[in-house]
């Protein structure tokens, strides 16, 4: 009878327990961001990882910025700057009355102490940056950067998070000689609209508004960056309002989400691509014919209109549309099986009769149809293409060696030129994780990619990048698939959401509110 | 022997056993394919990064070497740094630590409030009904795989109905933080919001855990119980006229409870593998999930690191259990 | 005791005939004994038959055809590349008999050596063995399964590999277990004392008194070893695709789930059902092979 009544208590206890957290609804002013990747560290110098720009991006400014909703650039902690005519300095003159989050003083000194810093780290982060030689303080508000040789899409990295400035009051957290980069894991020192106010590991990243920004300050008072694993489960959070936003869901989440009540899906193009290496030092790839024969035994279509519900465009060459320098006019390839048959042919395996490798990760799940679409396709020419599945990290490091016939990819641009895909996909010197992950080398290529970092006359640079682009796609140095759309779901309360092409998994919170 | 030589000796005996266990996860971790050193750095980091960075984490010495300074750091409480976290292991777990033990000690003990009077009841009312149906879902309960039940659960519970809710520990603000258990936070604070919200999140996840240890505890109180009826003094008991009621709960229990409690002790093991893949159904940030996310990008201090703890709870759950069934059954000390 | 130990063996054939003779019968009057047997019986068939049973091949994709519903052409819908489930189910029962039968096999073959061998030879074989299975055993199965095939690169071949590396110290131990009471009993001393070889003696008096619970233990276990490789392959160490091993599928299933809920509920009913089916076997085994459980009713 005891055992009854206690069970009885039990289970009012527990009804009562679950009416409490019922449908969830918005707490004004705070919003809830659903992220599927979760970050290692909050410190600018260290990390290399979009799930870390997230948040890192808006505790910090940089000396420009990119322009809400485009790919230029305006002024940030720097109100104006100039290029010297042989394009080796740079001289920013600095924005006057700003404070760090910590209370130092913004100034020229707290400028050298960021690259100081950045290259006493040195660090992945480091690398965008190689190109420069030194940094001078010339006055307390101005700055000369100088180049080790003219690099002219160098000034658009100064806006990307890599460029975020670092307060030099991290110097009093110092430990051994870290550059307080243990302290930086898991706060933050900017100037910027949000500050880091709280971190619990595996749940969730807080950022509070700061109300001491030397701009308009944000309109949001909190955002929280909840750590959600599963795209499922991210979709289900949505849907019952207690997550407010949240990007990377599969394609056919997405479309299945567009008619529910109280949601809104924004899709807009965007330079993210996805395409696949072949790695042109290993036997049968190393032939030209065999990769165009390849290129012509792809059903585009299908991966476009079926796995990706037309969410995607046919890559044209290897610069993605929106970019100055892609050229319309480039040669796109298309399912010719005949042709690819007449390919293999020439090139002396008529009926194909060898097998490829081609590698991928579980972390984009759209890469595993792609691969069976190709192993399709592959078998029709008589390819016999062996899918294999890696871990992210052991993934990458084989693309490092060389260790691979082929593999899925994808790739984003730090900054807003053409060369962010020219010279990492095609530069010889940059073979493996890099960026020339086909492991390709031609001379010729080789010339015009360096020409084109150097060229200052932009009419000769269109023409060197028109040249890349045609060698690129009849040398068929990769698989050019997809240029994908970005998209991101939210829900109808939240407001002021701009999309920026070249801040891809940065919503702008500071512009961002919450209205219901 | 007397219990304290038996004690001791088996505590002596684990040793050996743990030296084995770190020896083992260190092979492993070394049979990774990937240079570890790489992966630290990142993508664009030239190869004096590289090279600085094996320096640093002592990554061109051999191997024994390696070991030797591991066993050395492990002695002074140090189990190394996670490559990705760039914070001590030894952080990241006690971070994570909590979430797990709160989910598999709610199982535990769902399994033995709900499993002790389930399997009396269905000893006492054997081959009738309810004893049939306890029986079925058992022999379903131990053939389910757990991340079927917990998805399937929460495409019901969550989506279709929504009375139940969704993935991870909790929706709405944490708890001050003392242990790191949501609920006993909770209750210390006097959260009551925050109580329900974490009772409510741990239902789904802890009943996936625990159906399957669930089932076994309800089969082996059974089967027990029906033994201990089976005795004669039970029928002497009862011949002398003494309440049905008195004869169950005095002698038959107390009888039938040791294997019982033994089946459960060993069960500690299983749940911490089933935690694995109730954490990743459910979104819950525990150490289970956490090992997964070091095995998938090759973080192996962080994958020996977690292994060794995982392996050394366990080895603690085994001695305890042995301990004590030692002390009840003098038979055991040989 | 028997008093003629040279007849012993034959006394011992008749006897066990008629036992089997006596389980046989046992076992017919339980429904969940023969349910156990008919669901293995159909997996068996499956796997074997797959080939003719199969509606479509398993690996045909049909782009336009992805995520349709349960229907008469596609009785358990399709997946994401418009591939039939019920085809990929049956071709993944050939998966799940696979990994059974070869786990098992290889871990009864390892443990029952290396467990007489401890038991019958004692002194440093025996500990060196025992330690080494203490700590195997020292690991959570599913945890230390995972470190291995994480370590040795997702594949369907190392999650066997793993399975095999943890599970043979129990079968260790149940056969040096079996060894050591053996060792006791008395006519095992006589016919030493008498002069029957040690090899005779293992041959015909050791190694059968093993097998029961060898077979016991192995035949409880085939479910285990199936839920242990689903898992593994659910969080993406095992089977990598196209096969279609019902970890995987559902694993694949899973971000469907809202809208395609076919997907990941086909594969994960065969799971239940199979593994239901072998440890109903397994109960049955051991209610007609353990000695020590019969009792009345």
């Amino acid at each position: 009878m005891f055992r009854r009544s206690l069970l009885v208590m039990l289970s009012i206890a527990l009804v009562a327990a679950f009416s409490l957290t019922a449908l969830a609804s918005p707490e004004d002013g705070v919003l809830v961001f659903g992220a599927t990747g979760e970050l290692r560290t909050l410190d600018p110098h260290v990390s290399v990882d979009n799930n870390a720009w997230r948040a890192i991006y808006y505790c910090y400014d940089r000396l420009v910025e990119f322009k809400l909703g485009t790919t230029e650039l305006v002024p940030g902690l720097a109100t104006s700057w100039d290029i010297a005519d042989d394009g080796l300095t740079y001289t920013f003159h600095l924005r006057k009355g700003i404070k760090f989050i910590d209370g130092t003083p913004f100034n020229a000194e707290a400028v050298e102490f960021n690259f100081d810093r950045l290259f006493g780290m040195g660090l992945a982060p480091a690398g965008t940056f190689g190109f420069i030689d030194k940094v001078e303080v010339v006055d307390d508000y101005t700055v000369n950067i100088i180049l080790k040789e003219a690099f002219i899409p160098g000034i658009s990295s100064f806006a990307t998070d890599q460029g975020c400035i670092v307060s030099p009051g991290v110097m009093e957290h110092e430990v051994a000689g870290d550059w307080g980069q243990d302290w930086l894991t898991e706060h933050s020192a900017g100037t910027g609209p949000f500050y880091v106010d709280e971190w619990t590991h595996g749940i969730r990243v807080v950022l509070a508004r700061n109300d001491n920004y030397w701009s308009e300050p944000a309109k949001l008072e909190k955002v929280s960056i909840r750590y959600i694993p599963e795209a499922a489960d991210l979709r289900m959070l949505l849907e019952t309002g207690e997550v407010d936003i949240g990007e990377k869901l599969t394609v056919d989440q997405i479309e299945a989400m567009k008619g529910t009540a109280g949601i809104t899906v924004f899709e807009a193009p965007s330079f993210c691509c996805h395409y696949v290496y072949m790695n042109c030092q290993k036997p049968y790839l190393n032939d030209v014919r065999v990769r165009q024969a390849i290129s012509y035994a792809i059903n585009y279509r299908g991966i476009i209109d079926d796995l990706w519900r037309g969410t995607a465009t046919q890559m044209r060459g290897p610069i993605p549309v929106g970019l100055v320098g892609h050229d319309k006019n480039v040669f796109q390839y298309h399912q010719d099986l005949e042709k690819a048959r007449e390919l293999l042919a020439d090139a002396g395996y008529p009926g194909g009769g060898f097998t490829l490798k081609i590698m991928h990760a579980p972390v984009i799940p759209e890469w595993r149809p792609m691969a069976l679409v190709i192993q399709e396709g592959l078998a029709e020419i008589g390819i016999k293409l062996e899918i294999e599945s890696y871990a992210w990290a052991t993934l990458r490091d084989k693309l490092n060696k060389g260790d691979f016939d082929m593999s899925h990819g994808y790739w984003t641009p730090d900054y807003a030129d053409a060369d962010m895909f020219t010279w990492f996909w095609f530069y010889s010197q940059n073979w493996g994780l890099a960026g020339n992950r086909s492991w390709y080398k031609n001379v010729v290529m080789d010339k015009l990619v360096t020409q084109s970092r150097i060229e200052v006359d932009p009419d000769k640079r269109l023409g060197i990048f028109q040249g890349i682009q045609w060698i690129s796609v009849s040398d068929a140095v990769y698989l050019y698939l997809l240029q994908t759309d970005y998209q991101i779901v939210m829900r109808d309360w939240v407001k002021g959401y701009v999309y920026n092409p070249m801040l891809l998994n940065m919503p702008n919170f500071p512009g961002m509110y919450i209205e219901k | 022997m007397s219990p304290l030589t038996y004690i001791i000796r088996r505590i002596f005996l684990v040793i050996p056993i743990i030296l084995g266990v770190l020896s083992i996860t260190f092979l492993i971790s070394h049979i990774v394919p990937g240079d570890a050193a790489q992966l630290m750095a990142g993508p664009r980091a030239t190869p004096e990064i590289i090279e600085r960075i094996r320096h640093e984490h002592g990554l061109d010495r051999p191997l024994y070497v390696q070991f030797g300074m591991y066993v050395y750091e492990l002695f002074k409480g140090n189990l190394g740094k996670s490559i990705l976290t760039r914070r001590p292991v030894l952080a990241d777990i006690v971070d994570y630590f909590p979430a797990t033990f709160e989910l598999t000690t709610a199982a535990m003990l769902l399994t033995i409030i709900a499993g002790i009077p389930l399997g009396i009841i269905s000893a006492v009312h054997k081959d009738r009904i309810l004893d049939q149906l306890s029986r079925l879902s058992s022999v379903i309960g131990v053939s389910m795989p757990i991340f079927w039940l917990g998805l399937l659960m929460m495409l019901f519970f969550y989506v279709r109905l929504g009375i139940l809710p969704g993935p991870g520990r909790i929706g709405g603000e944490l708890p001050a933080h003392v242990t790191g258990l949501f609920t006993i936070d909770s209750l210390l604070s006097g959260n009551w919001r925050a109580l329900a919200d974490s009772l409510s999140h741990l239902a789904m996840p802890a009943f996936a855990l625990g159906y399957a240890v669930l089932a076994r505890v309800v089969r082996m109180m059974r089967s027990s119980m029906l033994d201990v009826f089976s005795q004669d003094y039970i029928q002497t008991a009862r011949a002398k006229g003494l309440r049905e009621r008195g004869v169950i709960y005095k002698h038959a229990l107390r009888n039938a409870l040791i294997p019982t409690l033994t089946v459960i002790g060993l069960s500690y093991g299983e749940l911490l593998g089933g935690a694995v893949a109730t954490e990743l159904i459910f979104a819950w940030p525990g150490m289970a999930h956490y090992v997964v996310g070091s095995m998938r990008t090759l973080d192996f201090p962080a994958v020996m690191g977690v292994t060794l703890v995982i392996a050394l709870v366990y080895i603690l759950v085994n001695l305890l259990v042995d301990v004590s069934y030692a002390f009840i059954d003098p038979r055991i000390r040989y | 005791m028997h008093l003629s130990i040279l007849e012993s063996g034959t006394e011992e054939k008749r006897s066990r005939n008629s036992e089997w003779r006596r389980a046989v019968h046992s076992l017919r009057k339980s429904p969940l004994a023969v349910l156990g047997f008919v669901i293995t019986g159909v997996l068996i068939v499956l796997a074997i038959f797959a080939p003719f049973l199969a509606p479509y091949s398993p690996t045909k994709m049909r782009l336009s055809e992805r995520l349709s519903p349960p229907s008469s052409s596609h009785i358990f819908g399709t997946d994401d590349v418009g591939r039939d489930i019920l085809s990929r189910v049956i071709y993944g029962s050939r998966i799940s008999l696979r990994i059974c039968t070869v786990v098992v096999g290889l871990t009864i073959g390892i443990g029952t050596i290396l467990g007489v061998a401890a038991g019958y030879l004692g002194g440093w074989v025996d500990e060196l063995i025992m330690r080494i299975s203490d700590v195997f055993l020292a690991f959570p199965a599913l945890i230390l399964a995972m470190a291995i095939a994480a370590a040795l690169g997702p594949s369907l071949d190392n999650v066997i590999l793993a399975m095999v590396v943890i599970w043979w110290p129990r079968y260790a131990r149940v056969a040096r277990g079996q060894v050591l009471v053996l060792r006791e009993i008395d006519y095992m001393v006589a016919a030493k004392a008498i002069g029957i070889s040690g090899g005779r003696t293992f041959t015909h008096h050791i190694l059968p008194n093993c097998i029961s619970p060898i077979l016991i233990q192995a035949t409880l276990d085939l479910g285990e070893v199936l839920l242990t490789a689903a898992t593994l392959s659910f969080i993406g160490f095992g089977a990598q695709p196209p096969t279609p091993e019902w970890g995987a599928m559902i694993s694949l299933g899973r971000n469907y789930l809202r809208d395609n809920w076919w997907y990941a509920t086909f594969p994960g009913l065969a799971i239940l059902v199979t593994v239901m089916g072998f440890n109903l076997l397994g109960d049955a085994a051991r209610d007609v092979l353990d000695p020590r459980l019969r009792r009345g009713p």
